[in-house]
């Protein structure tokens, strides 16, 4: 600042404003997917949200990772659902499920169901092979003619009865689809399809649970067939990388065809042997003397065990398919008769995929037990309402501190409100980003975040003028009274927005619930606040003051302390017995 | 505010003007010039919110809170009021709930108001497949308007809370509200000092407490949300006594070098000059509140943001209380108890003995300094000694037509850096 003592060159901050502001604009309209908009959360658009708790027998909090382990297992339960947009995240020890639009009903469920299965495998096939469409593999090319059911998500190609001999590429490619469906792959509905090509779907369509019954009926009725010829083609149609509609719905009773955890293999499994209900516990034990590898070792309940006895004995040399949520995690074979129910499974593990396995098979499908603590729908209905009410309740607040701010400081006050819009400007931009970016949704509790923050944004310049009335009040001139008034202000408007900001960062991080989402906007809000203060506030402050016309009391509305400074002034020249050191006279020119 | 209780001892021949015997307060308040003896009159400010302090835990702990669904455990249903054939009411509500379960729900309202009229059905905890059937129920029954004005099975939303989620949420905060305590308290310490640290904390644990206080005593409902805006109240509480401190710390730098002012003096003068910015600043953060208010509470009747204006509105009004005069008194109790402070006091005070006899009283607005020397001492010179100089609060009693008092501003030490 190369001006005399304390002035500034207002143009350069409100340029570096300017700059700053077309920069997040421009990254809004030039990237991402360039919509002006951010990402909504369920209570103002409708969803499902469930928050799931986790309890450890133990009472201690889980550990990080068991917690991310469910998350991942939960996440793809929803994935399964096909509703774009839905996630799964961490909160604390919670999870919470989000489902946005109508079709969320099911997400009540996800965190309880713990679909773990024995079943005797009857045939299983590398995914490439098909791919290859060798014969001999169990698939039999020829007449299948599936119309209307092999459509495969994702692909987009309509594959229904096609299906012809001339081996690859015609056949449904199986590693075409996307298992996280974006959400540009939504198709009109009403194709239900099978064979686990899932349709994505959006949120548009209005049988949706309809569709949803449908597609899990004509799944079942192609992937838990009795006949072979109908699993070899529902083998051969089942696509591994879309979401299964028969996640969580398959029936026990039946066979089952179905894609390993890691979408390299088919399986054509027997009706369930066990339930995992009758797997008392799992642990992994290291290499040790007898075993070279890392182990997994499973004890049954009486029940299993006596099942279990039967069967191993029965089936010496055969595969079981360990089935968690309808996907194969494991397919041991079977070396001898086991029959006390200890039983062990050796494999290639190293120390984590055997404590995954363990846990996998201990906790049935998720490594923790989790508690719904919460399951909330919102209707659409709701959500439009909520939005409308926030926005209403905004305006009506801006419009009311506007108001005031006028009345107040006339033509401060004008400059406050510039600066209020400004800010909102900023703060909608860095909005929008943060959603495309981290995610961020702005749901309810946020919007009153940013209604609060109104008033500490506006209470950044309060302090600013009144620390000028006091200034001129002195003595000063309007004019000579901004740079000093600042310099006193910028201290103040830095500690108190500091409070502020630690207060919102304690409860962002530390609080559950919906609270993070007032937390973060009305951190980022004084963040944002500090930028406008300083690059467009003050400047245009100190532009005021050095202009004629503007640094009228009548517009000012500084009048009644300009009249005490005048006055001071005055006696100052006047009985000017000597002034104690600390005052200070100014130097006015 | 109680402005006009110091009114009635401030002097109204005040302000230089001398226009201002009409709009004393108002223009005193505008102008900065305050004059209101606020530090001095502490012992009343004590016994006030003290006494609403007391209040306030003995309807805590005797009343406690009217808990909201969240802390009890249930499912909670609501639906469009308008049906398709017009205002839905509790009684077919209550009747088509019946039917399904042949149980009552534990409670159903109309709230809201207009368009966004809604109404919210309370029960036990339902399970999926009760949910399940009473909504649809529900639909059949009574055809609850969507966005779209056709009946939609859509426009009913649920709820269901476990028992101990709002314990969980409230533990979770009281935990935040520790750290932030220990973390504002260590900012204190380094920014300000260790007694205004303390001063701002006890602040603090006012406001939480009147405002608990004032939620036991109306009644109203305690929500996680609730809970969240009493957190973020703290914040705001500390930012407005944040500001005062930051004045009396200017005031007070240097203040020992010199006989001008005891150390309650100045700080009254910065409350004075922090008093219009603090109510401006809560009208302020009031004003946005107020419309979460109007259409929280008026329109809509339940949720979220009614929830958390509510506790906004509150905190915020015992925020400014507690930080105009609680926080700054308090720190100039404990501040006194610093003998270095004492001696300083009664220095300030032998000078001013000295020049009273003298008789001479134009300097340096002295005769207006001297008034809030000690509450416990009678006034000087009759007026009342609300008077605080620093603003260039009339020179009471002078009738001048050149008051002096403008000189005493100018003397605050305000200049230092």
């Amino acid at each position: 600042m190369a001006p005399p003592r304390g002035q500034i060159r207002p143009a350069r901050y409100l340029l570096a404003f300017v700059v700053i502001l077309l920069g997040i604009y421009s990254l809004v309209f030039f990237t991402g997917d360039r919509k002006p908009v951010p990402e909504l959360g369920i209570d103002l658009q409708g969803g499902t949200r469930v928050t799931l708790t986790a309890r450890t027998p133990s009472g201690e909090p889980p550990t990080d990772e068991s917690l991310q382990q469910a998350r991942e297992i939960i996440e793809q339960r929803v994935n399964g659902l096909g509703v774009s947009g839905s996630e799964v995240t961490i909160d604390g020890t919670n999870l919470v499920i989000t489902v946005p639009g109508k079709d969320g009903e099911q997400a009540k469920r996800l965190g309880q169901t713990a679909e773990l299965n024995l079943r005797k495998v009857s045939q299983v096939v590398p995914v490439s092979a098909l791919q290859g469409n060798q014969p001999g593999q169990g698939n039999q090319p020829g007449q299948g003619d599936q119309s209307g059911q092999g459509d495969q998500s994702g692909q987009g190609a309509d594959s229904s009865g096609s299906e012809e001999q001339q081996s690859s590429g015609t056949t449904p490619q199986w590693a075409a689809a996307p298992a996280q469906q974006p959400s540009d792959q939504q198709r009109p509905d009403g194709q239900s399809q099978s064979g686990g090509g899932d349709q994505q779907n959006g949120d548009q369509q209005d049988s949706e649970s309809q569709t949803r019954a449908e597609r899990i009926q004509q799944a079942k009725q192609l992937r838990q067939s009795e006949e072979p010829a109908m699993q070899r083609q529902a083998l051969l149609t089942l696509d591994c990388d879309a979401p299964d509609p028969l996640r969580g719905n398959a029936d026990p009773k039946l066979p089952l065809v179905t894609c390993g955890d890691d979408g390299q293999r088919k399986y054509i499994l027997e009706p369930v042997l066990i339930p995992g209900t009758q797997i008392s516990d799992a642990t992994s034990s290291p290499p040790g003397q007898r075993k070279a590898e890392w182990t997994v070792n499973l004890e049954f309940k009486n029940q299993g065990t006596k099942t279990w006895a039967d069967f191993t004995s029965q089936n010496v040399g055969e595969q079981v398919a360990f089935v968690l949520d309808n996907q194969v995690v494991s397919a041991p074979s079977i070396n001898s008769a086991i029959v006390g129910g200890n039983t062990s499974i050796e494999g290639s593990f190293n120390q984590e995929t055997a404590n995954n396995l363990a846990n996998t098979l201990k906790y049935g499908a998720l490594p923790l037990a989790f508690d719904q603590s919460t399951a909330e729908t919102v209707s659409p209905t709701l959500g439009v309402a909520s939005l409308q009410a926030a926005l209403l309740a905004g305006g009506i607040g801006l419009i009311l501190v506007a108001v005031y701010c006028l009345f107040y400081y006339r033509l401060l006050g004008l400059l406050t409100i510039l600066s209020l819009v400004l800010s909102g400007a900023v703060v909608y931009g860095v909005l929008v980003l943060f959603g495309r970016w981290i995610g961020f949704t702005l749901d309810l509790p946020g919007m009153a975040g940013f209604i609060i923050a109104i008033g500490i944004t506006a209470d950044s310049f309060i302090v600013f003028f009144e620390r000028l009335k006091d200034e001129i009040r002195e003595g000063r001139t309007f004019r000579s009274a901004v740079p000093r008034s600042w310099a006193r202000a910028r201290r103040t408007i830095l500690s108190a927005d500091a409070v502020s900001f630690l207060a919102a960062g304690v409860l962002y991080l530390l609080a559950v619930g919906q609270v993070k989402g007032f937390a973060f906007t009305l951190g980022m809000s004084t963040v944002l606040d500090l930028i406008v203060v300083f690059l467009v506030t003050h400047p245009l402050v100190a532009l005021a003051s050095r202009s004629k016309f503007l640094s009228r009391p009548g517009l000012t509305g500084l009048g009644a302390v300009q009249r005490m400074g005048e006055r001071a002034r005055a006696q100052r020249k006047g009985v000017n017995r000597q002034q104690s050191a600390s005052n200070g006279t100014p130097k006015e020119a | 505010m109680d402005t006009t209780g110091s009114n009635g001892t401030a002097p109204t021949a005040a302000d230089a003007g001398g226009t201002e015997a009409k709009r004393g307060v108002l223009q005193r308040l505008y102008t900065g010039t305050g004059a209101f003896d606020i530090v001095g009159k502490r012992k009343y400010w004590y016994v006030i919110l003290g006494a609403l302090m007391l209040v306030s835990a003995l309807f805590v702990g005797i009343k406690g809170f009217n808990l909201s669904i969240e802390f009890e455990g249930g499912t909670n249903i609501s639906m469009p009021a308008q049906g398709a054939s017009g205002q839905i009411t509790t009684t077919e509500v209550e009747n088509s709930f019946q039917e399904v379960l042949g149980s009552e729900p534990s409670s159903v309202q109309l709230v809201g108001s207009g368009g966004s009229q809604t109404v919210q059905i309370n029960t036990e905890k339902l399970s999926q497949a009760e949910l399940v059937k009473v909504k649809s129920a529900l639909f059949e029954d009574l055809r609850p308007l969507g966005t779209n004005g056709q009946p939609s099975a859509d426009a009913i939303s649920d709820s269901a809370v476990s028992g101990t989620w709002g314990s969980e949420i409230t533990q979770q905060a009281l935990i935040a509200l520790a750290v932030f305590l220990v973390l504002v308290t260590v900012f204190l310490a380094f920014y300000f000092e260790r007694w205004m640290a303390v001063g701002a904390l006890v602040a603090l644990l006012h406001d939480v407490l009147v405002t608990a206080g004032i939620y036991s005593m109306v009644g109203f409902q305690v929500s996680p949300s609730t809970v969240i805006g009493l957190l973020t109240i703290l914040g705001f509480s500390l930012y407005d006594t944040v500001v005062v401190f930051d004045k009396v710390k200017e005031n007070t730098s240097g203040l020992l070098s010199t006989t001008r002012r005891t150390y309650p003096e100045a700080a009254n003068l910065a409350v004075n000059q922090s008093l219009m910015r603090s109510i401006n600043t809560s009208v302020i953060a009031l004003l946005p509140v107020l419309g979460l208010l109007v259409v929280g509470a008026g329109l809509l009747g339940v949720g979220v943001l009614r929830d958390l204006a509510l506790v906004q509105g509150v905190g915020m009004l015992a925020g400014v209380l507690s930080s105009l005069l609680l926080a700054t008194p308090l720190l100039v109790d404990l501040k006194m108890r610093e003998s270095k402070y004492r001696a300083h006091a009664e220095k300030v005070a032998q000078r001013r003995r000295n020049r009273d006899g003298e008789g001479s009283t134009t300097v340096n607005g002295a005769g207006t300094d001297a008034d809030s020397v000690e509450s416990a001492r009678p006034a000087r010179d009759g007026t009342g000694g609300a008077k605080l100089a620093g603003a260039g609060a009339a020179n009471a009693g002078a009738g001048a037509a050149r008051p002096s008092g403008k000189a005493g501003r100018r003397s605050s030490g305000r200049k230092r850096r």
